[in-house]
């Protein structure tokens, strides 16, 4: 029973640690947390056909997700010039999705530099696509929406 | 709270040791492997038969992956005996979607090992055969093509190639 409580004890501190060191780390992002975007939720509106006012835009290694523009990896200084002139000719206020689907945001290194590009440019409708592991398991495997493949 | 809870169950899930392969369990066979290497030659894992293979599923935009890469060069180059006797070989497989960057890491990392692709990122067909969830992610096959470890890295896995060589 003693054991037990001291278990609970070292998991609760271990957990207000983690929730800690969590809550430390999203303050740094460029996005807020009311800015990511479920898979579900975009998943829903391309099948619904509701996805023609957004911009949907890969920054990733390539651009599985129907209807989106590819532009090549956040970490890159082409795509990012590729970025800022799409972003150029698009309204202030559209929605834009970006979206990498690599790896966990964690070991990403597209999304960041990508979406504070948007902030620079003042998108205020800026969205980054929350892939907790990647676009295989989070949206490939759910059978959402894919492009037909090339060749 | 949401917070609080998810965490919780990522610690469970993490207890939960090989979550990461629903599919594919140790004692199956390992789904064969058919794709162009760099060279754009044809190449099968199959051809390996006989062999303990390493099969290494990473990718050049994976930086775990290519943090791996010197550890399996290591391991390699040890074992070099044993690869020119056709008892081990590395299979690399990426799932890049770029082949310029592929070859180029290839190159800059001097990886010495069979290295194939079908550049076509998390849509690839053998990322499917073998549910990978996840990269860095490998799998050891023993000469009759049975899976026999998985997702092994560091220490435990050139512990585990060299006693499997060395009780052959």
């Amino acid at each position: 029973m003693y054991q037990i409580m001291i278990y609970r004890i070292f998991l609760a501190g271990l957990l207000a640690v983690l929730a800690f060191q969590v809550e430390a780390q999203q303050k740094q992002e460029p996005w807020k947390p009311g800015q990511l975007m479920a898979t579900k939720v975009l998943a829903d509106r391309i099948l619904a056909g509701k996805a023609e006012n957004m911009l949907i835009v890969s920054i990733g290694p390539d651009d599985p997700i129907e209807g989106s523009i590819d532009i090549g990896p956040g970490k890159d200084k082409e795509s990012i010039a590729a970025l800022k002139s799409l972003l150029g000719k698009t309204p202030k206020d559209k929605e834009v999705v970006i979206y990498c689907g690599c790896c966990p945001f964690d070991r990403c290194p597209n999304i960041r530099p990508a979406f504070k590009l948007m902030n620079d440019m003042g998108f205020k409708n800026a969205k980054l696509l929350d892939i907790p592991r990647n676009i295989k398991v989070d949206w490939i495997d759910k059978d959402y929406p894919v492009k037909e493949e090339e060749n | 709270m949401k917070r609080l809870f998810s965490i919780l169950a990522f610690i469970f899930a993490a207890g939960n040791a090989g979550a990461q392969e629903p599919g594919l369990k140790i004692g199956d066979k390992a789904p064969e492997i058919r794709l162009l290497t760099a060279a754009n030659d044809s190449f099968a894992l199959s051809s390996l038969r006989g062999r303990l293979v390493l099969i290494d599923f990473w990718a050049t935009w994976c930086a775990p992956c290519i943090k791996e890469q010197p550890e399996l060069k290591h391991l390699y180059d040890g074992l070099k005996k044993h690869v020119g006797e056709g008892k081990f070989e590395i299979l690399g497989v990426s799932l890049d979607k770029s082949r310029e960057n592929w070859i180029k890491t290839i190159e800059r990392l001097q990886i010495g090992w069979p290295q194939v692709s079908d550049l076509k990122f998390w849509r690839s067909p053998v990322a499917k055969a073998y549910h990978i969830e996840e990269l860095p992610f490998n799998v050891i096959i023993d000469g009759h093509g049975k899976i026999i470890a998985m997702n092994l890295h560091g220490k435990e896995l050139e512990a585990f190639v060299r006693r499997h060589l060395e009780t052959d």
